[in-house]
């Protein structure tokens, strides 16, 4: 008789698990079972486990696959491989030859869900599987923006090209007005928050992506699962041989349009002066010293060439080709009992802009140990450290006819206020951030009997940063004003996860065949800052390094803290009735700390339906179909919108000056934001909402996969409909209340859609490989209500009764806002005036109802379309949506013996965007203005004073195809040399070229649609070189 | 087995006492932290008074008792509602008077937080005394506001702690508004010494708010003005505590008494001189508007763009800011004081210079208006200034006392007080009582001016639309010049407003 009793595993005071298990051998008529074990082309297996069933008796075979073992007459020995279908033999006393077939169902077959894995095909939900080889040649910082055009239904947004910065990623469109609208980005089981940065994680580590987009694949997710989940597991260590792999990719940067600046100085000065005459202002450029005590030269001066400087400011401020490299070099080892995977990544970004460089190395080791044949422990650490200095947004686009220095070698300055010069921002602002992130995940695996299987999940997370900031004396507007500025930002946070679940598989016949998993999760998450300034320093040689050498009287000092909790109870249940019919059900419930004390917990169930259509009779008789499978979905699943401390009553902060001196003042009510015109007004809250809870999104999804042609033809297409209620708002609360806001949940948004995913394996052949990806998503949202209209502040369109309010970003040119919030319209709809072409003679622009200045040959057109005779407020129509009509993407895939092509387009349709920078001293819209001698009819007149009302002149079409990325790879592969597995060059162009009629940099906006400028779209060119021994 | 599902029943076991939800206010305080000790409310107490300074009430004193009257005219172009203000075309949604309101109950909130509070508290007597007296000065500080700028308003009694408290009910009538008025200051005059802080009220305080309550009760009962004719009070009784309240002021305290330099009442350096009996709590270190002021620039004309020099009695020179000419004195005003009155010659700006003495900027010339050097501060740190506005001065209090004794000798005296420093000689001395008292009324708008009054004045005696052209051209009664409407946000969201 032996007990053994595990070890009671107990990290960071949190309970992994107990488990004892007995085990009572008999001993008798023992013999040494001899064999060896072979792989079914003939190859010995070394490291295969041979075990005798039902005891812990084992051993491993040796490195010629031979193995011995005690074990008696009668006794079955089971010979495992990872990768290969396990087999059985008696004990006969003969030497045994064992020959293990390679498992067929490989990582491809099997999908992660949450809380488990489900065969491909036994699938209910609506999940996408991204194939992230093909985006494995792409150098990323994180695989968010990676996923673009990748998988149906999904919609990521790239729109900045600096060093380490983030995508938004949208699954199905926006549910939320204040809540995040970005998916949950799960790492091997660890919830990490929004999808957008997941800086932490090396790509070339991720195994697989799936997203979970309908409600039953995203529900088990609860209050965090509304926006849909994208499941990422990582590559895990595997037993068998030793590998060493290498991976090298270099990228050059150049930007895919042409800058918009004046390379025509003396046309610059023309315009600029003509801009100023008609605004009644003295020209500039007309030789004299303006009033800032700058000399502007007169037009004839830079003609004749008298004035001596011309600079081109898009060479001093931009690096010539930015050079980027990413390496990682990873090591694979393992034996029957351990194994463990090494990887150290080495990223280095340079952005296009001088110094303004990205660095991030990685190190991740994982181990996985099989301490009982029931009992397997699985780690990993992943350390991550991160550098930025930012130096981004130079004013490339100054004005060429400033020299870089003055005659003694200062920086020349336009003017006391000239807080642009390139250089001088460069080389004496310091903004930079340091940052470190740990990740470190631990599990353990119990196979408690053959049909029950515990896991137990232990998920630390923490991250760092601190910012070091200083802006000089001179050159800098807060560095003038405050004569000297520095500050040191620190954040640090942590996210601790805690999950057990029980996974239950019977099978009753070939009938029956259930999947239950209950479980629960305990995750906590605090974070907290502070940040120190320090301003008027009388020396600034030390920069932000020595806070104390500033005025002491002018410190500032913040910090902030935040914790939550979330306890969850969640389980599923999947049940088969002969393989043709599939249920799931699942539940999850979810308390938080967030909630208000009336609503701490949550229940998000759902339900799905599957109809294997293939699998009856009369389908294979039709011999069509190879798949025909049926799926049906309901889900209501959640989105913590809410902030910690929201539903508590909350003091304000304030100082009053009495008795000479500052004292702090403590009070009801604090300041939440500030509203009005240049955000002068207070607003007030901090009555408690003891009813505050999650937003709830209820979704239906229909889907349908087929596969016909041998499976050569796969068809996927999904119908949802997804209603979120609830949603967050800040209602009014009438003045007298001494509050003006307060967060309730009402408001209601819908978005529904329709996805399309086609892949055809065209050519498969031995020499060539051919294969092609379609993929199409269509989202409709719809803002279905905003709550109450007074206490929600809704506005009245007086043309069409729409009921709206302002939201966004305000526009400075227009002092407005180009976006709404608009009763059954989708978010972000764009509204403002119509333009009717430019008025070409006074008596044109009167007839037109405008008067005054607006009346002018040369001036936008305003149209009256209130028809009241008069240009006013009442004019403003809904002038477009930045959502786009659908979206689009092709892959194709090719292989030439050793060469392989991947040809990835990328495609938005009918997105309208706000292009403001169409107009207002660009250089190429510029000349084209509206003149007496050359009057027409698409722009205006230069007048620098005009004030500009925010129209459909400025809203322009920004549908586009991208060739987003062409990669060539060849695949040295030789069967002399045997030490090298893998060794693949590749070339790829990210970027390559946009079809478009936008005329901006760049169509891809953010999602409100608003363009900023910024600087062209940069196509990148990598060469990479992967080797694996 | 058993093992197995004992410890999978512990885990589960195990979780279910971790369940604690409730949250705990982290780095914030709440009402769950606060009001523990007599420091806590005093600092609450400050953070009442505070509400003054926020630029959406403190600007408000001038957008609305200036420009709606004959003594300014407002800047073109600009906004907050200040254009229709102005031209008296004011309606519910104007964005002053909806943030005037507001900031009103914000105050009260406040203040009734510091009473519900200290009230039932065991600090020791001294300091609730104290606390809750400073209160109630406040909280009538601010009905007073209310009820002269929108006349029946909702009153709010407590502290709004729940969603159920956001809707108080309307006041039956002034008589349910003015009652709490003075008896909030009675409480405050009664538990208060005096003791003079920069910023904060005293007894003295409290006694002249209380004059000047019963003063505008009883001249708007006497000039017919709604709403206080159907007060249950008598005009005369009013009058007679006005004068008496005045008289406590005027002659029970030595810590107040006018000051015999007209030009430093103004001195923006000197917030503790004789007169100051109630003066807001700004300073040109702080780090926002409403901390520090900006009043000066609100009044000063443009120039040149750059700050200039005013020239003193003396001949020297005080340095002071450039301004956004916002609140412009009409000429007719400007007109109406006589030549050899010093509020005109010492107090209006008519001629700028540079640091030599050069004349940089001439009335007519440079710039439109005489501007007043009321708000003067010589060491403004670029927009910021330590200009504050005045609340109550002494001379207030002299002037109220006057209006409310009619032409007595005493009454005659403080009046003539108020003239000679002004170096304007004693007044006519056989006036009739309604001749004295608007012959107070109008030394009011010339010693009082620019201080955020005269709109008070003009309504308690019924002349808005006969004193200010911009009335009469709006074509308004006087009763529809008595009151600003109730904002509509209130009417709208407020279901106890809204049913009236």
């Amino acid at each position: 008789m032996r007990k053994r009793v595990l070890k009671r595993w107990q990290l960071v005071g949190a309970i992994i698990f107990f488990a004892t298990l007995i085990t009572s051998p008999v001993f008798s008529q023992q013999v040494v079972a001899k064999g060896v074990v072979k792989t079914n082309d003939g190859q010995v297996l070394p490291g295969a486990t041979v075990m005798v069933k039902g005891t812990m008796v084992g051993t491993a075979t040796t490195a010629d696959g031979q193995f011995e073992i005690k074990a008696q007459y009668g006794d079955t020995l089971q010979v495992s491989f990872m990768g290969y279908i396990t087999e059985e033999v008696p004990v006969t006393g003969v030497f045994a030859e064992v020959t293990l077939n390679e498992e067929t169902i490989t990582m491809a077959d099997v999908v992660v869900i949450g809380y488990g894995v489900v065969k491909k095909s036994d699938l209910t939900g609506s999940v996408s599987n991204i194939k992230v080889d093909a985006l494995k040649t792409i150098p990323a910082n994180s695989i968010d923006g990676l996923l673009q055009g990748r998988s149906a239904g999904l919609q990521v947004i790239q729109s900045s090209d600096d060093p380490g910065s983030s995508a938004t990623v949208r699954v199905r469109g926006g549910s939320s007005i204040y809540g995040s609208n970005a998916p949950l980005l799960v790492v091997d089981g660890f919830p990490m928050g929004d999808a957008g940065n997941l800086k932490q994680i090396n790509p070339s580590d991720i195994e697989t992506t799936q997203i979970l987009k309908d409600a039953s694949a995203s529900a088990i997710y609860g209050s965090r699962g509304a926006n849909g989940v994208i499941v990422i597991t990582t590559k895990k260590a595997k037993d068998g041989t030793t590998r060493v792999s290498f991976k090298q990719q270099t990228t050059i940067s150049q930007f895919s349009s042409k800058l918009n600046i004046w390379r025509n100085p003396v046309l610059m000065a023309q315009l600029n002066n003509e801009d100023r005459i008609n605004a009644g202002y003295e020209p500039l450029f007309v030789g004299e010293t303006y009033s800032n005590g700058v000399y502007y030269p007169s037009v004839e001066e830079i003609a004749s060439g008298e004035w001596p400087y011309y600079t081109e400011w898009d060479k001093v401020v931009f690096r010539d080709k930015p050079v980027s490299n990413n390496t990682t070099l990873s090591i694979n080892s393992g034996n029957e009992k351990t194994s463990f995977n090494l990887s150290v990544n080495y990223f280095d970004d340079k952005g296009v802009y001088i110094k303004d460089n990205y660095k991030k190395g990685i190190v991740n080791l994982g181990v996985n140990h099989k301490v009982f044949d029931f009992l397997t422990i699985n780690t990993s650490n992943i350390i991550s450290k991160g550098f930025r200095n930012y130096n981004s947004g130079l004013a490339y686009y100054r004005n060429p006819l400033w020299p870089v220095y003055n005659a003694d070698g200062t920086y020349f300055l336009a003017g006391d206020t000239d807080y642009t010069h390139p250089l001088a921002l460069t080389n004496l602002v310091k903004n930079q951030t340091n940052s470190m992130d740990f990740i470190s995940m631990w599990q353990a695996d119990v196979k408690l009997s053959s049909t029950l299987t515990l896991k137990s999940q232990l998920n630390y997370k923490y991250g760092t940063y601190v910012n070091d900031k200083y802006y000089p004396k001179k050159y800098t507007e807060t560095g003038v004003n405050n004569n000297g500025a520095a500050s040191i930002g620190n954040w640090l946070g942590q996210d601790i996860v805690s999950e057990t679940y029980l996974t239950w598989d019977k099978k009753l016949g070939e009938i029956h065949k259930f999947t239950a998993m209950a479980g629960f999760s305990y995750n906590t998450s605090m974070s907290r800052s502070s940040s120190l300034s320090a301003y008027d320093f009388v020396n600034e040689s030390t920069g932000n390094e020595n806070m104390a050498s500033g005025n002491p009287e002018k410190n500032e000092l913040s910090n902030s803290y935040a914790e939550s909790t979330l306890v969850s109870f969640l389980g599923r249940i999947n049940y088969s009735l002969r393989d043709k019919y599939l249920m799931t059900f699942t539940m999850r419930s979810d308390g938080s700390t967030k909630f208000g004390e009336n609503n701490k917990w949550a229940l998000f169930p759902s339900g799905a339906i599957s109809w294997k259509a293939h699998e009856e009779e009369f389908i294979k008789e039709m011999n069509i179909f190879d798949e025909l499978k049926f799926r049906l979905s309901y889900g209501i699943s959640g989105n913590q919108g809410i902030s910690p401390y929201q539903t508590l009553s909350r003091y304000g902060i304030e100082e009053y000056y009495t008795n000479g001196t500052w004292v702090t003042a403590i009070g009801p009510g604090y300041v939440s934001g500030y509203t009005g015109d240049d955000y002068r007004f207070r607003v007030w809250s901090g009555i408690p909402n003891e009813d505050l809870r999650w937003e709830t999104t209820a979704q239906t999804d229909f889907g349908v996969d087929m596969a016909f042609l041998k499976n050569r033809l796969q068809v996927t297409f999904d119908v949802y409909v997804k209603n979120t209620y609830d949603l967050l708002r800040q209602t009014l609360l009438p003045p007298s209340s001494g509050y003006d806001v307060m967060w309730v949940n009402d408001g209601e948004i819908q978005n529904k859609g329709f996805e399309f995913t086609l892949t055809g394996d065209i050519i498969h052949g031995n020499d060539y490989d051919f294969s092609a990806t379609l993929i199409y998503s269509r989202n409709r949202n719809k803002v279905v209500g905003l709550g109450d209209e007074i206490s929600s502040g809704l506005n009245t369109d007086v043309l069409t009764g729409m009921k709206y309010k302002f939201w966004g970003s305000t526009l400075s040119t227009f002092s407005a806002y180009p976006n709404l919030l608009a009763i059954g319209q989708p978010v972000n709809v764009i509204y403002g005036y119509k333009v009717d072409g430019i008025i070409q003679s006074e008596g044109e622009g009167l007839a037109a109802g405008l008067t005054g200045d607006l009346a002018q040959p040369g001036e936008f057109k305003y149209l009256d379309i209130s028809g009241d005779g008069e240009f006013s407020d009442d004019d403003r129509a809904i002038i477009g949506d930045p959502n786009p009509d659908f979206i689009m993407s092709l892959s194709l895939n090719g292989r030439y013996k050793n060469f392989e092509a991947e040809i990835f387009l990328n495609g938005v349709f009918g997105n309208d965007i706000i292009y403001q920078n169409r107009w207002g001293g660009q250089a190429n819209t510029m000349p084209l203005r509206w003149t007496q001698d050359n009057p027409n009819n698409d722009y205006p007149s230069l007048r620098q004073n005009r004030k500009y009302y925010f129209s459909d002149w400025y809203v322009k079409d920004g549908s586009y195809v991208r060739i987003q990325n062409v990669s060539l790879a060849y695949n040295f592969k030789s069967e002399k040399v045997k030490w090298l597995n893998e060794l693949k060059l590749f070339v790829n162009a990210a970027n390559l070229y946009t079809f478009t009629k936008f005329k901006g940099y760049d169509p891809e906006v953010g999602t409100n649609g608003i363009y900023w400028g910024g600087y062209p779209k940069l196509r990148r060119w990598t060469l990479g070189l992967d080797v694996t021994f | 087995m058993k093992a197995k599902i004992f410890s999978t029943i512990l885990i589960f076991g195990l979780l279910v006492t971790s369940c604690d939800l409730s949250e705990e206010p982290y780095g914030f305080y709440s009402e769950a932290n606060f009001y523990k000790t007599a420091e806590d409310a005093e600092v609450s107490l400050l953070y009442a008074y505070n509400t003054l300074n926020f630029i959406e009430y403190s600007r408000a004193i001038f957008y609305i008792g200036e420009l709606a009257s004959e003594t300014c005219d407002v800047k073109s172009g600009e906004a907050y509602g200040s254009q229709d203000l102005n031209d008296w075309k004011a309606d519910a949604n104007n964005e002053t008077l909806t943030m005037y309101f507001k900031y009103c109950y914000i105050g009260i909130n406040r203040a009734n937080a510091v009473i519900d509070n200290v009230e039932n508290s065991t600090f020791n007597d001294d300091a609730k005394k104290k606390l809750i007296g400073e209160a109630h000065f406040l909280r009538a500080y601010h009905y007073f506001n209310l009820v002269r700028v929108f006349g029946l308003v909702p009153i709010q009694k407590h502290m709004v702690k729940t969603v159920a408290q956001t809707s108080p009910a309307m006041a039956e009538n002034l008589t349910e508004i003015y009652d709490l008025i003075s008896s909030d200051l009675k409480i405050a005059e009664r538990f208060l010494d005096v003791n003079r802080v920069v910023g904060r009220a005293d007894k003295v305080a409290a006694q002249a708010f209380l004059a000047k309550s019963y003063l505008t009760i009883a001249s708007s009962i006497e000039s017919g003005v709604p709403g206080y004719t159907e007060m249950n009070k008598e005009a005369e009784i009013m009058y007679d505590s006005a004068a008496y309240y005045a008289d406590k002021v005027l002659n029970d305290q030595t810590e107040y008494a006018l000051d015999t330099d007209l030009l430093h009442i103004y001195d923006i350096n000197a917030p503790d001189g004789p007169e100051h009996i109630f003066i807001m709590s700004m300073d040109r270190t702080g780090d926002s508007e409403g901390e520090y002021s900006k009043i000066g620039m609100m009044f000063h004309p443009w120039v040149a763009g750059t700050p200039y020099y005013i020239k003193n009695t003396d001949g020297t020179l005080t340095y002071a800011t450039y301004g956004w000419e916002v609140y412009k004195t009409t000429t007719a005003f400007y007109d109406s004081y006589s030549d050899i009155d010093k509020r005109k010659s010492d107090l209006l700006v008519t001629e700028v210079y540079n640091a030599n003495g050069d004349v940089v900027g001439k009335l007519g010339t440079n710039f439109t208006y005489a501007f007043p050097r009321k708000y003067v501060d010589p060491e403004f740190v670029g927009q910021k200034s330590s200009a504050r506005p005045y609340l109550m001065r002494f001379s207030e209090v002299a002037l109220i006392y006057a209006e409310a004794a009619g032409p007595t000798t005493q009454g005659y005296y403080w009046l003539n007080e108020i003239r000679e420093r002004a170096g304007l000689g004693e007044a006519d001395p056989n006036l009739g009582q309604a001749d004295f008292r608007n012959a107070v009324v109008q030394e009011r708008a010339w010693e009082l001016a620019f201080e955020g009054q005269r709109l008070f004045d003009l309504r308690r005696k019924a002349i808005v639309t006969t004193t200010d052209p911009k009335a009469q051209a709006a074509g308004i009664t006087e009763a529809e010049a008595a009151y600003y409407p109730i904002p509509q946000l209130e009417i709208d969201l407020n279901p106890n407003v809204s049913g009236k």
